[in-house]
Protein backbone atom coordinates (compact mmCIF):
# COMPACT_ATOMS: atom_id res chain seq x y z
CA UNK A 1 0.00 0.00 0.00
CA UNK A 2 2.75 2.34 1.00
CA UNK A 3 4.72 1.62 -2.12
CA UNK A 4 1.64 2.29 -4.19
CA UNK A 5 1.21 5.66 -2.47
CA UNK A 6 4.89 6.40 -3.00
CA UNK A 7 4.50 5.56 -6.62
CA UNK A 8 1.47 7.85 -6.95
CA UNK A 9 3.28 10.72 -5.26
CA UNK A 10 6.39 10.27 -7.32
CA UNK A 11 4.62 10.13 -10.65
CA UNK A 12 1.57 12.24 -9.86
CA UNK A 13 2.29 14.72 -12.66
CA UNK A 14 2.71 12.00 -15.21
CA UNK A 15 -0.55 10.47 -14.04
CA UNK A 16 -2.44 13.76 -14.25
CA UNK A 17 -0.94 14.31 -17.69
CA UNK A 18 -2.01 10.87 -18.87
CA UNK A 19 -5.54 11.29 -17.49
CA UNK A 20 -6.09 14.71 -19.07
CA UNK A 21 -4.50 13.63 -22.34
CA UNK A 22 -6.69 10.55 -22.23
CA UNK A 23 -9.80 12.69 -21.86
CA UNK A 24 -8.73 14.86 -24.80
CA UNK A 25 -7.91 11.94 -27.06
CA UNK A 26 -11.23 10.39 -26.11
CA UNK A 27 -13.03 13.59 -27.11
CA UNK A 28 -11.03 13.70 -30.31
CA UNK A 29 -11.64 10.06 -31.20
CA UNK A 30 -15.34 9.93 -30.39
CA UNK A 31 -15.82 13.28 -32.02
CA UNK A 32 -14.83 12.09 -35.48
CA UNK A 33 -18.33 12.76 -36.56
CA UNK A 34 -18.14 15.60 -34.16
CA UNK A 35 -20.25 18.28 -35.70
CA UNK A 36 -23.28 16.23 -34.70
CA UNK A 37 -22.48 16.06 -31.03
CA UNK A 38 -24.51 18.00 -28.53
CA UNK A 39 -21.27 19.36 -27.19
CA UNK A 40 -20.50 21.26 -30.35
CA UNK A 41 -24.03 22.23 -31.21
CA UNK A 42 -24.53 23.60 -27.70
CA UNK A 43 -21.43 25.73 -28.05
CA UNK A 44 -22.37 26.84 -31.54
CA UNK A 45 -25.50 28.27 -30.01
CA UNK A 46 -23.33 30.53 -27.85
CA UNK A 47 -20.76 31.48 -30.46
CA UNK A 48 -23.18 31.78 -33.37
CA UNK A 49 -24.65 34.86 -31.69
CA UNK A 50 -21.27 36.56 -31.96
CA UNK A 51 -20.67 35.19 -35.46
CA UNK A 52 -24.03 36.52 -36.57
CA UNK A 53 -23.17 40.01 -35.34
CA UNK A 54 -19.83 40.02 -37.16
CA UNK A 55 -21.48 38.71 -40.29
CA UNK A 56 -24.19 41.39 -40.09
CA UNK A 57 -21.59 44.10 -39.91
CA UNK A 58 -19.70 42.68 -42.87
CA UNK A 59 -22.87 42.38 -44.92
CA UNK A 60 -23.05 46.08 -45.72
CA UNK A 61 -19.61 46.12 -47.24
CA UNK A 62 -20.53 43.52 -49.82
CA UNK A 63 -23.89 44.92 -50.89
CA UNK A 64 -22.77 46.07 -54.30
CA UNK A 65 -21.27 42.71 -55.15
CA UNK A 66 -24.32 40.87 -53.82
CA UNK A 67 -26.68 43.02 -55.89
CA UNK A 68 -24.67 42.35 -59.00
CA UNK A 69 -24.79 38.56 -58.58
CA UNK A 70 -28.49 38.66 -57.76
CA UNK A 71 -29.24 40.66 -60.89
CA UNK A 72 -27.21 38.25 -62.99
CA UNK A 73 -29.02 35.30 -61.48
CA UNK A 74 -32.38 36.95 -62.08
CA UNK A 75 -31.63 37.43 -65.73
CA UNK A 76 -30.51 33.83 -66.11
CA UNK A 77 -33.70 32.62 -64.46
CA UNK A 78 -35.88 34.89 -66.62
CA UNK A 79 -34.23 33.49 -69.71
CA UNK A 80 -34.96 29.97 -68.57
CA UNK A 81 -38.58 30.79 -67.83
CA UNK A 82 -39.11 32.18 -71.29
CA UNK A 83 -37.46 29.11 -72.80
CA UNK A 84 -39.55 26.72 -70.76
CA UNK A 85 -42.84 28.51 -71.43
CA UNK A 86 -42.05 28.53 -75.14
CA UNK A 87 -41.47 24.81 -75.18
CA UNK A 88 -44.59 24.07 -73.25
CA UNK A 89 -46.83 26.27 -75.34
CA UNK A 90 -45.82 24.34 -78.44
CA UNK A 91 -47.20 21.19 -76.84
CA UNK A 92 -50.91 20.61 -76.49
CA UNK A 93 -51.26 21.55 -72.85
CA UNK A 94 -49.29 21.30 -69.63
CA UNK A 95 -50.29 19.55 -66.43
CA UNK A 96 -49.20 21.40 -63.35
CA UNK A 97 -48.76 18.51 -60.99
CA UNK A 98 -46.11 20.02 -58.78
CA UNK A 99 -46.12 17.29 -56.12
CA UNK A 100 -45.36 14.61 -58.63
CA UNK A 101 -42.72 16.54 -60.48
CA UNK A 102 -40.86 18.25 -57.73
CA UNK A 103 -37.92 16.31 -56.41
CA UNK A 104 -35.75 18.99 -54.93
CA UNK A 105 -36.64 21.74 -52.54
CA UNK A 106 -34.46 24.84 -52.23
CA UNK A 107 -33.94 26.97 -49.14
CA UNK A 108 -31.69 29.99 -49.14
CA UNK A 109 -29.41 30.69 -46.20
CA UNK A 110 -26.55 32.89 -45.16
CA UNK A 111 -23.12 31.68 -44.12
CA UNK A 112 -22.28 33.19 -40.76
CA UNK A 113 -19.02 31.46 -40.01
CA UNK A 114 -16.55 29.87 -42.38
CA UNK A 115 -12.97 28.71 -42.54
CA UNK A 116 -10.72 27.67 -45.39
CA UNK A 117 -7.33 27.39 -43.75
CA UNK A 118 -7.74 24.14 -41.87
CA UNK A 119 -7.51 20.63 -43.23
CA UNK A 120 -11.06 19.89 -42.18
CA UNK A 121 -13.13 22.95 -42.84
CA UNK A 122 -16.72 23.48 -41.82
CA UNK A 123 -19.08 26.42 -42.12
CA UNK A 124 -22.16 27.47 -40.20
CA UNK A 125 -25.40 28.73 -41.76
CA UNK A 126 -28.27 30.61 -40.19
CA UNK A 127 -31.03 28.07 -40.81
CA UNK A 128 -31.74 24.97 -38.75
CA UNK A 129 -34.28 22.32 -37.84
CA UNK A 130 -37.10 24.83 -37.52
CA UNK A 131 -36.56 25.85 -41.13
CA UNK A 132 -36.49 22.23 -42.20
CA UNK A 133 -32.74 21.77 -42.53
CA UNK A 134 -31.52 18.27 -41.76
CA UNK A 135 -28.18 16.47 -42.05
CA UNK A 136 -27.21 15.14 -45.50
CA UNK A 137 -28.73 17.99 -47.44
CA UNK A 138 -26.67 19.54 -50.21
CA UNK A 139 -25.31 23.08 -49.99
CA UNK A 140 -24.51 24.98 -53.17
CA UNK A 141 -23.42 28.54 -53.83
CA UNK A 142 -24.38 30.62 -56.85
CA UNK A 143 -21.45 29.16 -58.73
CA UNK A 144 -21.38 25.53 -57.69
CA UNK A 145 -21.05 22.91 -55.01
CA UNK A 146 -20.18 24.16 -51.53
CA UNK A 147 -20.75 21.35 -49.02
CA UNK A 148 -23.08 19.02 -47.15
CA UNK A 149 -25.04 19.65 -43.95
CA UNK A 150 -23.70 17.48 -41.13
CA UNK A 151 -25.60 18.73 -38.11
CA UNK A 152 -28.31 21.18 -37.18
CA UNK A 153 -29.64 22.78 -34.04
CA UNK A 154 -32.95 24.69 -33.88
CA UNK A 155 -31.83 27.73 -35.83
CA UNK A 156 -28.33 26.94 -37.09
CA UNK A 157 -26.68 24.22 -39.09
CA UNK A 158 -23.09 23.17 -39.61
CA UNK A 159 -22.00 22.04 -43.04
CA UNK A 160 -18.90 20.14 -44.05
CA UNK A 161 -17.20 22.27 -46.65
CA UNK A 162 -15.91 20.79 -49.89
CA UNK A 163 -12.56 21.90 -48.48
CA UNK A 164 -12.46 19.00 -46.02
CA UNK A 165 -10.28 15.92 -46.24
CA UNK A 166 -13.31 13.77 -45.39
CA UNK A 167 -15.49 15.20 -48.15
CA UNK A 168 -16.25 12.87 -51.04
CA UNK A 169 -18.42 13.58 -54.02
CA UNK A 170 -19.38 11.65 -57.09
CA UNK A 171 -18.57 13.86 -60.10
CA UNK A 172 -18.43 13.49 -63.86
CA UNK A 173 -17.07 15.09 -66.99
CA UNK A 174 -19.89 16.96 -68.66
CA UNK A 175 -18.66 16.21 -72.18
CA UNK A 176 -18.73 12.41 -71.99
CA UNK A 177 -20.41 11.50 -68.69
CA UNK A 178 -17.50 9.47 -67.31
CA UNK A 179 -17.66 9.71 -63.54
CA UNK A 180 -15.17 9.48 -60.70
CA UNK A 181 -14.82 10.59 -57.12
CA UNK A 182 -13.92 14.14 -56.20
CA UNK A 183 -11.96 14.93 -53.06
CA UNK A 184 -9.96 17.80 -51.67
CA UNK A 185 -6.26 17.19 -51.09
CA UNK A 186 -5.82 19.89 -48.48
CA UNK A 187 -3.41 21.98 -50.52
CA UNK A 188 -5.21 24.76 -52.28
CA UNK A 189 -8.65 26.20 -51.46
CA UNK A 190 -9.25 26.79 -55.18
CA UNK A 191 -8.55 23.25 -56.35
CA UNK A 192 -9.85 19.73 -55.82
CA UNK A 193 -8.87 16.38 -57.29
CA UNK A 194 -10.99 14.06 -59.44
CA UNK A 195 -9.87 10.42 -59.45
CA UNK A 196 -10.98 7.19 -61.15
CA UNK A 197 -11.36 8.54 -64.68
CA UNK A 198 -9.97 5.80 -66.96
CA UNK A 199 -7.11 6.59 -69.35
CA UNK A 200 -9.01 5.96 -72.58
CA UNK A 201 -11.35 8.84 -71.88
CA UNK A 202 -10.44 12.05 -73.65
CA UNK A 203 -9.92 14.84 -71.14
CA UNK A 204 -9.17 18.43 -72.08
CA UNK A 205 -8.14 21.38 -70.01
CA UNK A 206 -11.19 23.54 -69.45
CA UNK A 207 -13.72 20.69 -69.49
CA UNK A 208 -16.61 21.16 -67.11
CA UNK A 209 -16.98 18.92 -64.07
CA UNK A 210 -20.46 18.53 -62.62
CA UNK A 211 -22.23 16.35 -60.07
CA UNK A 212 -23.85 13.04 -60.79
CA UNK A 213 -27.10 12.29 -59.01
CA UNK A 214 -25.79 9.00 -57.64
CA UNK A 215 -25.42 9.89 -53.99
CA UNK A 216 -29.02 11.12 -53.63
CA UNK A 217 -27.63 14.22 -51.91
CA UNK A 218 -26.74 16.48 -54.80
CA UNK A 219 -29.06 16.87 -57.78
CA UNK A 220 -27.62 15.92 -61.13
CA UNK A 221 -25.71 18.48 -63.14
CA UNK A 222 -24.62 21.02 -60.54
CA UNK A 223 -21.40 22.68 -61.62
CA UNK A 224 -18.27 21.95 -59.59
CA UNK A 225 -15.44 23.39 -61.62
CA UNK A 226 -13.27 23.02 -64.68
CA UNK A 227 -10.29 20.82 -65.49
CA UNK A 228 -7.12 22.81 -64.90
CA UNK A 229 -4.60 20.01 -65.19
CA UNK A 230 -4.47 16.22 -65.55
CA UNK A 231 -1.84 13.51 -65.40
CA UNK A 232 -1.59 9.73 -65.35
CA UNK A 233 -1.24 8.02 -62.01
CA UNK A 234 0.35 4.62 -61.41
CA UNK A 235 -2.81 2.72 -62.25
CA UNK A 236 -4.96 3.07 -65.31
CA UNK A 237 -6.55 6.28 -64.17
CA UNK A 238 -6.12 10.00 -64.57
CA UNK A 239 -5.60 12.27 -61.64
CA UNK A 240 -7.47 15.39 -62.67
CA UNK A 241 -6.95 18.69 -60.91
CA UNK A 242 -10.19 20.64 -60.87
CA UNK A 243 -10.26 24.37 -60.32
CA UNK A 244 -13.36 25.05 -58.25
CA UNK A 245 -15.99 27.53 -59.33
CA UNK A 246 -17.08 28.36 -55.81
CA UNK A 247 -14.85 30.91 -54.14
CA UNK A 248 -14.86 29.69 -50.56
CA UNK A 249 -13.21 32.86 -49.31
CA UNK A 250 -16.30 34.78 -50.32
CA UNK A 251 -18.95 32.20 -49.49
CA UNK A 252 -21.92 34.25 -48.27
CA UNK A 253 -25.34 33.26 -49.63
CA UNK A 254 -26.02 29.58 -50.26
CA UNK A 255 -28.87 27.34 -51.32
CA UNK A 256 -29.70 24.25 -49.34
CA UNK A 257 -31.19 21.51 -51.44
CA UNK A 258 -33.37 18.80 -49.96
CA UNK A 259 -33.99 15.71 -52.02
CA UNK A 260 -37.60 14.79 -51.30
CA UNK A 261 -37.28 11.39 -52.90
CA UNK A 262 -34.06 10.48 -51.15
CA UNK A 263 -35.49 7.89 -48.75
CA UNK A 264 -37.33 6.21 -51.55
CA UNK A 265 -34.18 5.96 -53.65
CA UNK A 266 -31.97 4.76 -50.79
CA UNK A 267 -34.49 2.18 -49.59
CA UNK A 268 -34.74 0.70 -53.02
CA UNK A 269 -30.97 0.64 -53.41
CA UNK A 270 -30.48 -1.01 -50.03
CA UNK A 271 -33.02 -3.65 -50.92
CA UNK A 272 -30.96 -4.88 -53.85
CA UNK A 273 -27.41 -4.31 -52.68
CA UNK B 1 -1.37 36.44 -4.95
CA UNK B 2 -4.90 37.55 -5.86
CA UNK B 3 -3.34 40.21 -7.98
CA UNK B 4 -1.34 37.75 -10.05
CA UNK B 5 -4.34 35.43 -10.43
CA UNK B 6 -6.31 38.36 -11.83
CA UNK B 7 -3.44 39.28 -14.12
CA UNK B 8 -3.22 35.79 -15.60
CA UNK B 9 -6.99 35.60 -15.94
CA UNK B 10 -6.82 38.80 -17.98
CA UNK B 11 -3.96 37.44 -20.12
CA UNK B 12 -5.96 34.25 -20.63
CA UNK B 13 -9.06 36.10 -21.82
CA UNK B 14 -7.08 38.48 -24.02
CA UNK B 15 -5.14 35.69 -25.71
CA UNK B 16 -8.26 33.58 -26.30
CA UNK B 17 -10.11 36.56 -27.79
CA UNK B 18 -7.09 37.47 -29.92
CA UNK B 19 -6.88 33.91 -31.19
CA UNK B 20 -10.58 33.41 -31.87
CA UNK B 21 -11.46 36.82 -33.25
CA UNK B 22 -8.23 37.73 -35.04
CA UNK B 23 -5.81 34.90 -35.75
CA UNK B 24 -8.42 32.27 -36.62
CA UNK B 25 -9.77 34.67 -39.22
CA UNK B 26 -6.44 35.38 -40.88
CA UNK B 27 -6.46 33.24 -43.97
CA UNK B 28 -3.08 33.63 -45.61
CA UNK B 29 -3.18 30.18 -47.14
CA UNK B 30 -3.65 26.64 -45.94
CA UNK B 31 -0.04 26.59 -44.81
CA UNK B 32 0.00 29.38 -42.27
CA UNK B 33 -2.20 29.15 -39.19
CA UNK B 34 -0.62 30.98 -36.27
CA UNK B 35 -1.75 29.73 -32.86
CA UNK B 36 -0.74 32.46 -30.48
CA UNK B 37 -2.85 31.42 -27.48
CA UNK B 38 -0.07 29.01 -26.45
CA UNK B 39 1.75 32.11 -25.16
CA UNK B 40 -0.33 31.77 -21.98
CA UNK B 41 1.52 28.55 -21.15
CA UNK B 42 4.83 30.33 -21.77
CA UNK B 43 4.07 33.18 -19.39
CA UNK B 44 2.95 31.27 -16.29
CA UNK B 45 5.31 31.62 -13.30
CA UNK B 46 8.39 29.41 -13.20
CA UNK B 47 7.45 27.84 -9.89
CA UNK B 48 3.87 26.96 -10.73
CA UNK B 49 3.03 23.41 -9.54
CA UNK B 50 3.04 20.96 -12.41
CA UNK B 51 -0.51 19.74 -11.76
CA UNK B 52 -1.87 23.29 -11.94
CA UNK B 53 0.05 23.91 -15.14
CA UNK B 54 -1.48 20.78 -16.68
CA UNK B 55 -4.97 21.73 -15.53
CA UNK B 56 -4.63 25.25 -16.92
CA UNK B 57 -3.33 23.85 -20.21
CA UNK B 58 -6.37 21.60 -20.39
CA UNK B 59 -8.76 24.49 -19.72
CA UNK B 60 -7.00 26.71 -22.25
CA UNK B 61 -7.07 24.02 -24.93
CA UNK B 62 -10.69 23.20 -24.26
CA UNK B 63 -11.68 26.87 -24.49
CA UNK B 64 -10.06 27.18 -27.90
CA UNK B 65 -11.68 23.88 -28.92
CA UNK B 66 -15.09 25.24 -27.97
CA UNK B 67 -14.69 28.19 -30.28
CA UNK B 68 -13.22 26.30 -33.19
CA UNK B 69 -15.58 23.30 -32.90
CA UNK B 70 -12.89 20.66 -32.61
CA UNK B 71 -13.20 18.91 -29.22
CA UNK B 72 -9.95 17.40 -28.03
CA UNK B 73 -7.66 18.66 -30.76
CA UNK B 74 -6.29 21.83 -29.19
CA UNK B 75 -6.53 20.46 -25.66
CA UNK B 76 -4.36 17.41 -26.38
CA UNK B 77 -1.69 19.56 -28.01
CA UNK B 78 -1.80 22.19 -25.26
CA UNK B 79 -1.58 19.59 -22.46
CA UNK B 80 1.48 18.13 -24.15
CA UNK B 81 3.04 21.60 -24.25
CA UNK B 82 2.18 22.09 -20.56
CA UNK B 83 3.70 18.72 -19.73
CA UNK B 84 7.04 19.38 -21.42
CA UNK B 85 7.37 22.95 -20.14
CA UNK B 86 9.07 22.07 -16.79
CA UNK B 87 11.61 19.89 -18.62
CA UNK B 88 12.28 22.59 -21.20
CA UNK B 89 12.78 25.14 -18.41
CA UNK B 90 15.24 22.79 -16.72
CA UNK B 91 17.22 22.17 -19.91
CA UNK B 92 17.56 25.81 -20.93
CA UNK B 93 17.94 27.24 -17.41
CA UNK B 94 20.20 30.29 -17.21
CA UNK B 95 23.62 29.95 -15.57
CA UNK B 96 22.49 31.28 -12.18
CA UNK B 97 19.21 29.36 -12.19
CA UNK B 98 15.82 31.00 -11.97
CA UNK B 99 15.08 33.76 -9.50
CA UNK B 100 12.52 32.83 -6.88
CA UNK B 101 9.00 33.89 -7.79
CA UNK B 102 9.86 35.18 -11.25
CA UNK B 103 7.97 34.94 -14.53
CA UNK B 104 9.70 33.45 -17.54
CA UNK B 105 9.62 36.71 -19.47
CA UNK B 106 11.91 38.39 -21.95
CA UNK B 107 12.49 41.22 -19.52
CA UNK B 108 13.95 38.96 -16.81
CA UNK B 109 15.98 36.47 -18.81
CA UNK B 110 16.78 38.23 -22.05
CA UNK B 111 15.84 37.98 -25.70
CA UNK B 112 17.87 34.94 -26.66
CA UNK B 113 16.65 32.84 -23.78
CA UNK B 114 13.02 33.74 -24.46
CA UNK B 115 13.27 33.00 -28.16
CA UNK B 116 14.72 29.53 -27.52
CA UNK B 117 12.05 28.87 -24.92
CA UNK B 118 9.21 30.04 -27.19
CA UNK B 119 10.48 28.12 -30.23
CA UNK B 120 10.72 24.80 -28.35
CA UNK B 121 7.27 25.01 -26.75
CA UNK B 122 5.59 26.28 -29.94
CA UNK B 123 7.19 23.52 -32.00
CA UNK B 124 6.02 20.83 -29.59
CA UNK B 125 2.51 22.28 -29.57
CA UNK B 126 2.22 22.83 -33.31
CA UNK B 127 3.64 19.44 -34.20
CA UNK B 128 1.09 17.67 -32.00
CA UNK B 129 -1.72 19.94 -33.22
CA UNK B 130 -1.17 19.68 -36.96
CA UNK B 131 -0.64 15.92 -36.97
CA UNK B 132 -3.74 15.44 -34.82
CA UNK B 133 -5.66 17.67 -37.21
CA UNK B 134 -4.95 15.60 -40.32
CA UNK B 135 -4.91 12.38 -38.23
CA UNK B 136 -2.89 10.50 -40.82
CA UNK B 137 0.71 10.20 -41.87
CA UNK B 138 -0.02 10.48 -45.57
CA UNK B 139 1.49 13.75 -46.70
CA UNK B 140 3.93 13.65 -43.77
CA UNK B 141 6.28 16.27 -45.19
CA UNK B 142 3.55 18.64 -46.21
CA UNK B 143 2.23 18.62 -42.65
CA UNK B 144 5.78 19.11 -41.41
CA UNK B 145 6.12 22.10 -43.71
CA UNK B 146 2.88 23.54 -42.31
CA UNK B 147 4.15 22.99 -38.77
CA UNK B 148 7.41 24.83 -39.46
CA UNK B 149 5.86 27.71 -41.37
CA UNK B 150 3.08 28.24 -38.83
CA UNK B 151 5.57 28.03 -35.98
CA UNK B 152 7.64 30.81 -37.52
CA UNK B 153 4.56 33.03 -37.60
CA UNK B 154 3.35 32.05 -34.12
CA UNK B 155 6.76 32.73 -32.59
CA UNK B 156 6.99 36.08 -34.38
CA UNK B 157 3.59 37.16 -33.08
CA UNK B 158 4.46 35.95 -29.58
CA UNK B 159 7.69 37.98 -29.67
CA UNK B 160 5.77 41.04 -30.83
CA UNK B 161 3.28 40.66 -27.99
CA UNK B 162 6.11 40.10 -25.53
CA UNK B 163 7.87 43.26 -26.74
CA UNK B 164 4.63 45.15 -26.30
CA UNK B 165 4.28 43.79 -22.76
CA UNK B 166 7.89 44.73 -22.03
CA UNK B 167 7.34 48.22 -23.30
CA UNK B 168 4.56 48.84 -20.86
Amino acid sequence: MRSLLNFLVKYNNLIIFLILEGVSIFLLATGNNYQNTHFVLGVRRITSGIDKKISNARCYLDLREVNRTLAAENIALKKRISQISKEESSLFFSVNDSVYKQQYQHTSAEVIQNSINRQKNFFTIDKGKRQGIKPDMAVISNDGVAGVIVGSSDNFSVAMSLLNLDFKLSARLKTNDYFGSLTWDGKNPHQAVLNDIPLHVSVNIGDTIETTGYSAIFPEGIMIGTVSNFKKTGGDFYKITVSLLTDFRKLRFVDIIANMKKTEQLELQNQYQ
Amino acid sequence: MINSVLRFLLIFILLVLLQVLLFDNIQFSGYINPYVYIMFILLLPVEIPAWLLLLLSFILGLTIDLFSGSPGMHSSATILAGFVRPYVLRVISPRDGYEAGSDPSMMTYGFRWFVTYAIIIVLVHHTALFYLEVFRFAGFFRTLFRVLLSSVFSVSFILLLEYYRKGK
